[in-house]
């Protein structure tokens, strides 16, 4: 279309063949919204995050070599898992906070939903995109931190048998069974798991604040309270309930503020993997059920309101 | 009866003003009629109620009071938009994304997939002249360029209307052009087009209807050139008139009971004086470096 040329002409196109008719629900609409949101976070370059963790982990390392084995292996899960865990609850926070609030302001909302694109299909794909982004992330860290501990085990491994090399096999056998018993916890991969759990509720959370929220910076700082009230609220909760009894009209409170303020501190199972303490599968899967559970009512009440928002 | 394009009946959009009493009324009692296609023109200075019609006709917007339909089909329903493509005024897009990124997202989202969204997104960016700025990034585009991949987008799924917010709005000339040729082309392929402009001349060349709004109210709809047409008053162009000829109409005006009101050269525009300049400017700039 540059001027001087001869008029360019439309395309004929019969859309009843090529375009597929309008459903109310499509996967392949959620998807291209999803991919499109992970390819925007990622130009956001939010993967500085992970460069830090990597530079936490290895400094952490570094500053261990001088404790025993077991130590330093504790050390380095506790100074990880809880990277892992802060890393992931300001990606999923900071992330989120943006999406919504940006398309509104650049008007791309606009463009979006005058074509045949459903409210919920919109935020729905937003959210997928970054639950996808926490996912890869947490994954990427994790497996850091997992090479991280092999290599400090095998380090260890090594100079157990230097140490013990004229010792008798059995002696030298025990010895290894217990570096690598202290190294590595198949339970470290559950604790993994909560914690991406705990990311995805914190981005739903944050994605349904930022629906009615006047700022991007209102939106961190509200999150900032609820991630703090979260993480003393049990303690809190305790308390309420030792003061007041079990009166019906308490638990009806106390409901409303679990809603308002989900458990944070329910999704620490990282201290006590690092504790050395089992994690039942029960736990696990509770723990998990109910990360699935607020994520889903998050996201929901963020399609409500996102339903009825004039644009 | 066919459905008319866009119908809009007894539409008042009431804005609250948060932690004040007032209220601000945006648009009141309007009532249109679309029929398919149309070029129509919704014009009005700014803050006139414009944009807050297109948006509500485009569900983005919920009425206070009345309803709208495209094509008969309520617009709040999503399905309605089916047949809608539309170009937000000064349009942004994702400035991560090149053109061609662009138009695949879109395309996605209207359901098109493989060889035919492939070849769609050709056709357009060719169309639209992008085709060599096809995989640049959107945050190098300039503005006309954001407009015409906007208009592109908009295009994406063959939509039976097209509503466009202030379609030329910070393009230079030879864009605005571009856009008003491509409207023109839209109109013979029978594809309805709702605009919004406070631009009069430019409505004026490509409209069949407009209305007029002011403060939300619309003043004056109709027919282009039966709204602009003086009844009382005539113009004759003559090409090569002879002065005596000239003198001779005159005498005739004078003798009879009609009044000669302004004799004067006829003019280009100054649009078509700027394009036919920087053409040629640029054809010697070329032969030059040649």
């Amino acid at each position: 279309m540059t001027s001087g040329e001869n008029a360019s002409t439309l395309p004929e196109m019969n859309a009843s063949t090529y375009a597929k008719p309008y459903r109310p629900f499509s996967f392949s609409r959620i998807y291209a919204i999803t991919i499109n949101t992970v390819i925007e976070l990622t130009r956001l370059k939010v993967f500085y995050v992970l460069l830090i963790f990597a530079l936490v982990l290895i400094g952490s390392s570094i500053f261990m070599a001088q404790f025993s084995f077991q130590q330093e292996f504790q050390i380095l899960k506790d100074v990880s898992l809880g990277a892992i865990s802060i890393f992931t609850s300001l990606l999923a926070i900071v992330a989120t906070a943006r999406l919504l609030p940006q398309d509104m302001e650049d008007r791309i909302v606009y463009t979006i939903l005058a074509k045949p694109v459903p409210r919920f299909d919109y935020v729905v794909g937003k959210i997928a995109g970054v639950l996808l982004l926490l996912a890869i992330s947490t994954l990427v860290m994790g497996a850091a931190f997992l090479i991280v501990l092999y290599m400090r085990e095998q380090a260890a491994l090594h100079a157990t048998m230097r140490q013990l090399s004229g010792a008798p096999p059995d002696q030298l056998a025990d010895a290894l069974r217990a570096v690598r018993s202290s190294a590595f916890d198949a339970d470290l991969f559950p604790g993994i798991a909560i914690i991406y759990l705990k990311a995805c509720l914190l981005a739903a959370l944050t994605l349904f604040v930022s629906t009615f929220a006047t700022s991007t910076i209102f939106t961190v700082v509200v999150m900032a309270f609820i991630y703090f009230i979260g993480h003393l609220q049990a303690t809190a909760r305790e308390y309420w309930l030792q003061e007041h009894g079990n009166a019906l009209i308490t638990r009806v409170f106390l409901a409303v503020v679990t809603l308002l303020f989900p458990d944070l501190q329910a999704f620490n199972l990282v201290d006590d993997i690092v504790a050395g303490t089992a994690i039942s599968l029960a736990v696990f899967a509770k723990t998990a059920v109910l990360g699935i559970f607020y994520t889903t009512i998050y996201t929901l009440l963020a399609a409500f309101v996102f339903y009825g928002k004039e644009l | 009866m066919t459905n008319p394009a866009v119908a809009v009946h007894g539409l008042t959009k009431i804005f609250p003003v948060p932690f004040h009493r007032q209220r601000i009324v945006a648009v009141k009692n309007l009532n249109l009629r679309i029929e398919p296609g149309e070029v129509y023109g919704l014009l009005g200075p700014n803050g006139s109620g414009k944009s807050t019609t297109l948006k509500i006709i485009l569900g983005l917007v919920s009425p206070t009071h009345g309803r709208t339909e495209i094509f008969g089909r309520d617009s709040r329903l999503v399905e309605s938009r089916e047949a809608v493509g539309f170009l937000p005024e000064n349009p942004y897009f994702y400035k991560y994304l090149t053109g061609e990124e662009t138009l695949r997202f879109f395309g996605r989202l209207c359901g098109l997939r493989g060889a035919a969204l492939k070849n769609r997104m050709n056709e357009l960016l060719d169309l639209v002249g992008l085709g060599k700025a096809r995989n640049r990034r959107l945050g190098t585009y300039s503005k006309g360029m954001l407009q015409r991949i906007g208009l592109a987008q908009a295009l994406i799924h063959d939509p039976r209307l097209v509503v466009l917010d202030e379609p030329t709005a910070g393009v230079d000339p030879a864009g605005s052009r571009d856009i008003r040729d491509l409207i023109l082309d839209l109109k013979r392929h029978g594809i309805t087009v709702l605009l919004s402009s406070h631009l009069l001349a430019q409505a004026q060349e490509i409209c069949d209807r407009v209305g007029i709004l002011a403060d939300g109210v619309l003043v004056r709809e109709g027919h282009l050139q039966e709204l602009i047409a003086i009844e009382n008053q005539t113009e004759l162009v003559i090409t090569d008139a002879s002065d005596e000829l000239i003198h001779e109409i005159e005498s005739i005006v004078n003798r009879s009971r009609a009044k000669l009101i302004e004799q004067r050269k006829s003019t280009t525009t100054l649009e078509r004086l700027f394009l036919d300049a920087t053409k040629k400017d640029g054809a010697r700039r070329q032969m030059t470096n040649e």
